[in-house]
């Protein structure tokens, strides 16, 4: 009993997952195929006009049919009136006999095939109903009718359709049409079985059916044949389209003809081509440019090793200098030349950056101990900025696979922003991983990021704000830098931040060099600080 | 259309310019099949209308025979009103019995309900010519007694069989009222007590005469016996027909014919069921016993009155059975074998009779043709025996019957039979098929039957049903079976007929003569023209002299045969497929006359052999 409750169960499971899925599909391909919406819109409207056009014909022929029945019909009701005239006049003596006569001559022109059936009625004769030929009954004549001839004059006749039934087959009546009219004396009635019309209209109902969706297959079928060959050159130019996009710049369509789509296809190529060109003089341009800039400090370090000689020479005598606006001027040289120098080593590291030349030199570490090292390294700068570093480090070790030179400036990048921009408030560094990533989250909690600066954040020589004084002396190119060094891991760096929050720098890298990143083991919006719209920026590596 | 069609078988080679070397030929194409189009849509176009022209269809024409199914009338009952006084009622229910839908159960509602009367399907009626309205002969505030009286013309027993009795009848009908106040019939006179009172036209609406066929003693030819069927429902007809049958033949042939069926056969099932033109009849197992292609003659003869059965089916005890050497599935025509008339009377036969010089002659020619020579014949009213080996007749004053053998040569007539009575006649010879000449010997209210077996003195008929009257002419149907007469009753010459029963020991009765018809007045010759008709020469109620009828044996009205002038007719012969002959005296000259086309009956009559007394050998 269970077993099968289960099985039942199980099956009634399989048919609606199926079902599910048809539908999902169905819905899916009703989504993404023009052919399938504009088959289906033409089945649906070729069906409707189709069934409206098939209930009209059908009208049209029943009632071409009964019309001329109905004629017929009352055609010979006229000539049996008038024979009944003839024969009977208004006193038949002897009238049984001769009234059955004259039903006999009434019934026999309607053939041995029995095209109608005759009832006749003696208004004047008390004992009996009426004469029938064959097995008639007399309640196939409706009251209605009577009523309507007796109270109707001498000489009119009316018709309506009802249903005659027979002695012998009480269980099957079938429709047919009565015409009566009336003597002085006798009512005569004619009724006509419509087996046959009602065999012919259901042949023309059944023909008609079938032409009906012979004809809706064949809309539907031309519609799909014209919406293919719409269709077919559209899905042609998309998948051109996607290739120019992927950087295929060379993908061109193939013009066939001289109509619209010809068209279209040659508009597309000519646009290909356009843009193959812009984007190749783009290409030379920048290349000249990164090769100007690569080229322009390496041609500066030349000289500046000599500047540097030079000025650390002076610096070292600066106290012989008896002046002190020169000692003053000796000092500015020195320290504006150690920016200058490490603004020419982020130039040169990003210029490697941009020509693909950065390579990853991996190693396994524990994500830890550089965390540990890096915030010693920053730990005087942040003391001197009243700032706290806290960490939350996990208790087992974070190994993963990475270049340590650059994780580490990565790091230091974040956490001199996180002191510099960190408002003397604590700083929060968390490290997690899980089994595929590892995190490093670098929370402060300063003014902030306003809407949008969380991806500003990491433009070349972007700052917060123009006017702050420049403590650090950053060379505004540390951030960009850190996110092409994740980047070249496979990593991301994302920013978070909130005005008056503080802001949250999160790094996230695969255990493995290479691996592709599916998800952070550490939220990018900090826990309780995040309201219903944080304002962060995703920015995935891959994209 | 016409235009269109040579432009498409042309239009391609003709309009399509030589294709421009590398150029597309493709939308060349397009006119053309542009034109095919247009040609098929006008083809369309001209198909759905109703045909305007076209070929003859032919069809073969229709044989109009009266069938025992052809369409009927029927008389719809009335209920008993409340208001309705004791004669209404009885009215009401006299009219009400002719219906029979739903077994008579109109009729039912005027008697009391303690009043059992169940007519069923073959009930006994009486039959009467005219009724007068009833009368009210006493009444009481509880009771009445009504009562109609009429002129009976006969009755029809409850199996079928109509026997002819004139009579005044007075009947009486005793009604209470029950205690809503209503008259009703508590008691049915004697006679109705499970039967019907009908007039003549209540009977020729409500019952159709049907023939049922049964072998006669030489076990081959079979006999057709007229009944009286109630129409009730053309759907059961054939039932009832068939149960008939296995009930056996009625009173009149009894002992006459005999059934093939064994007792104690009835129909099972449903009965006949009929579907497309073919009938099965099923029967009881006890049928197994018989032959069943003996039965099968006796059903397709039966089968074949109605038009519907084309073909049919028998089942015994729900097995289908076939005749030796037949399909299951027969034809209603197959046993032509045992048809009543013989089976090769299809053949045109030679007809026979006097020629000018007085030999016997062959009549095929407008001269005859004598097969005799020698000596000229003092012969009158011929009749030549079914295997043409001999031939008899009468002297020219009708007292003696004469024989000749062989047909060829010069025989010489010898006479069989002499009266030995004053004013004594003989009628006319007439030979049986099997051999037998039969002849009566008459007078004045007298009459003796004779008859003959070949090689044996003639013996006279023990029982004869007529010997009180006189017989102007005795014919011998071709089954051997059944006799028709000419017989006068009380001066009026009458058309009757007999049959003729032969018991174990040989014993012959010929007797049971029952009147045919009442339409014709004075008969004067008659022959059997096939087993359900006789050629009757005679008057009706206007003609001024004899004239020829055809007068079906079942009692149904007689038609007139052929028109124009016949002088004076006096002889009449036929045989099945072969013209009917008249011998006729015009302008003191015998002839014999022939209608121009024999098929058709209203054909005008040629009166231009030179013969007397024509005659047929079968």
């Amino acid at each position: 009993m269970n077993a099968v409750k289960r099985l039942a169960r199980r099956g009634l499971g399989t048919l609606r997952r199926a079902v599910r899925g048809v539908s999902r599909r169905g819905y899916q391909r009703w989504r993404r195929s023009i052919q399938v919406r504009i088959v289906t819109w033409t089945l649906c409207i070729s069906v409707i006009v189709v069934a409206i056009l098939g209930v009209f014909l059908m009208q049209q022929v029943s009632s071409a049919l009964m019309d001329g029945k109905v004629k017929a019909a009352r055609l010979q009701l006229d000539e049996g009136l008038a024979q009944v005239q003839r024969d009977l006049g208004n006193s038949p003596e002897d009238g049984g006999g001769r009234l059955d006569a004259v039903v006999n001559r009434l019934k026999a022109r309607s053939g041995p095939s029995g095209l109608y059936e005759v009832y006749i009625r003696d208004t004047s004769d008390r004992f009996s109903g009426g004469r029938a030929t064959n097995e008639l009954r007399e309640e196939s004549v409706p009251r209605r009718l009577r009523e309507e001839l007796r109270h109707a004059p001498t000489g009119s006749r009316s018709y309506t359709f009802g249903k005659l039934s027979y002695v012998g087959r009480e269980s099957r009546s079938e429709r047919g049409l009565i015409v009566g009219g009336k003597t002085a004396q006798f009512e005569l009635y004619y009724l006509f079985p419509l087996e046959q019309e009602q065999r012919t209209l259901t042949n023309v109902a059944r023909s008609l059916a079938g032409v009906g969706v012979v004809l809706v297959l064949l809309l539907a079928a031309i519609a799909s044949l014209v919406t293919r060959q719409v269709v077919i050159p559209v899905r042609l130019a998309a998948q051109g389209a996607q290739r120019l996009a992927a950087g295929r710049l060379e993908e061109r369509m193939r013009v066939r003809g001289e109509d619209d789509l010809a068209r279209l296809a040659r508009s597309f190529n000519d646009m290909a081509a356009n843009l193959q060109d812009k984007i190749g003089e783009l290409e030379d341009l920048s290349q000249v440019q990164r090769q100007f800039v690569s080229d322009v400090s390496h041609e500066l370090r030349t000289p500046l090793t000599t500047i540097r000689i030079a000025a650390d020479m002076l610096y070292e005598n600066r106290d012989t200098f008896d002046d002190p606006a020169v000692r003053r001027s000796a000092e500015l040289l020195q320290s504006q030349l150690e920016r200058f120098e490490s603004l020419l080593g982020d130039l040169l590291e990003i210029s490697r950056h941009d020509a693909g030349a950065a390579t990853l030199d991996a190693e396994s570490l524990d994500m830890r101990d550089l965390v540990l090292r890096t915030v010693g390294d920053i730990q005087g700068l942040a003391e001197r900025k009243g700032s706290r570093v806290v960490l939350q480090l996990p208790g087992e070790p974070c190994m993963a696979e990475v270049d340590r030179r650059r994780v580490e400036r990565i790091l230091r990048n974040l956490l001199v922003n996180a002191v510099e921009h960190g408002e003397g408030e604590d700083i929060v560094v968390s490290v997690a991983a899980d089994r595929d990533a590892v995190a490093v989250a670098v929370r402060d909690h300063g003014v902030g990021l306003k809407p949008g600066e969380g991806q500003m954040v990491f433009d070349r020589f972007w700052r917060a704000d123009p006017a702050r004084a420049r403590t650090t002396g950053g060379t505004g190119l540390g951030l960009s830098i850190s996110r092409e060094d994740a980047q070249l891991h496979g990593g991301w760096l994302q920013a978070w931040g909130e005005p008056g929050a503080g802001s949250q720098f999160r790094l996230s890298l695969p255990r493995v060099a290479g691996a592709e990143l599916r998800g952070s083991p550490l939220p990018l919006v900090p826990p309780g600080a995040g309201d219903a719209r944080p304002l962060f920026a995703e920015l995935e590596a891959g994209e | 259309m016409t235009a269109g069609t040579p432009d498409h078988t042309l239009g391609p080679p003709r309009r399509a310019p030589a294709p421009r070397p590398g150029g597309p030929s493709g939308p060349r194409r397009i006119p053309p099949a542009l034109l095919v189009f247009a040609v098929l849509t006008l083809c369309v176009a001209g198909c759905a209308n109703v045909p305007g022209g076209g070929r003859v269809v032919s069809g073969k024409p229709v044989e109009r025979a009266e069938q025992v199914d052809d369409p009927y009338v029927r008389l719809i009952p009335v209920r008993p009103r409340p208001e309705w006084g004791p004669e209404e009622i009885v009215s009401g229910f006299l009219a009400a019995s002719a219906s029979f839908d739903d077994d008579h159960k109109v009729a039912r509602e005027f008697l009391a309900a303690q009043t059992s009367w169940r007519p069923g399907l073959r009930p006994s009626v009486t039959v009467m010519r005219n009724r007068e309205a009833p009368r009210v002969v006493k009444q009481t505030a509880t009771q009445a007694v009504v009562k109609v009286v009429g002129d009976q013309l006969g009755t029809i027993a409850s199996d079928g069989q109509y026997r002819a009795a004139a009579e005044h009848i007075e009947v009486s009908f005793q009604l209470g009222r029950t205690p809503q106040g209503l008259w009703r019939v508590t008691g049915l006179p004697d006679d109705e007590r499970a039967g019907l009172l009908l007039t003549q036209v209540d009977v020729e609406r409500a019952l159709r005469p049907v023939n049922l066929y049964f072998f006669a003693p030489d076990q081959r030819t079979l006999v057709p016996n007229g009944i009286f069927l109630p129409v009730v429902n053309r759907r059961d007809l054939p039932s009832q027909l068939v149960r008939a049958l296995l009930n056996g033949p009625t009173s009149w042939l009894y002992g006459a014919v005999k059934s093939a069926f064994p007792p104690g056969t009835h129909l099972s099932g449903e009965g006949v069921e009929i579907s497309k033109d073919i009938a099965t009849v099923d029967l009881s197992k006890e049928a197994g016993t018989g032959s069943v292609e003996r039965m099968s003659a006796q059903l397709s003869w039966t089968l074949r009155q109605f038009s519907e059965i084309k073909r049919w089916r028998l089942r015994i005890g729900g097995e289908a059975v076939a005749p030796k050497d037949m399909n299951v599935t027969q034809d209603v025509r197959a046993w032509e074998v045992n048809a009543p008339d013989g089976h090769e009377e299809q053949v045109t036969q030679s007809a026979y009779g006097i020629g000018g010089s007085g030999f016997l002659s062959t009549l095929d020619g407008r001269v005859p043709q004598p097969v005799t020579t020698g000596n000229a014949w003092r012969l009158s009213r011929p009749a030549v025996a079914p295997d043409y080996q001999e031939v008899a007749g009468l002297t020219s004053k009708g007292d003696q019957v004469l024989t000749a053998a062989p047909l060829t040569g010069s025989p010489t007539p010898k006479p069989l039979l002499a009266s030995s009575r004053r004013g004594g006649r003989f009628t006319p010879p007439s030979w049986g098929r099997d051999g037998l000449l039969w002849t009566v010997e008459t007078a004045k209210d007298k009459s003796w039957l004779w008859v003959r077996q070949r090689g044996r003195p003639p013996a006279r008929v023990s029982h004869w049903g007529l010997s009180g009257r006189e017989v102007m002419a005795f014919r011998v149907a071709r089954d051997g079976v059944r006799a028709a007469v000419i017989v006068d009753v009380d001066g009026e010459p009458q058309v009757q007929i007999g049959r003729i029963v032969r018991d174990a020991r040989g014993a012959v009765d010929v007797g049971s003569f029952l009147p045919v018809s009442s339409e014709l007045l004075r008969a004067r010759d008659l022959v059997w023209r096939d087993y359900g008709t006789l050629a009757v020469l005679g008057q009706k109620d206007s003609d001024t002299q004899a004239l020829p009828y055809l007068m079906p044996v079942s009692g149904s009205a007689i038609t007139s045969l052929g028109v124009g002038s016949l002088g004076e007719p006096r002889t009449i012969t036929a045989a099945p497929g072969s013209p009917v002959l008249i011998g006729t005296r015009a302008s003191n000259r015998n002839l014999v006359c022939k209608q121009r086309s024999p098929r058709d009956q209203f054909s005008e009559w040629a009166c231009d052999i030179p013969a007397t007394d024509p005659t047929y050998a079968r």
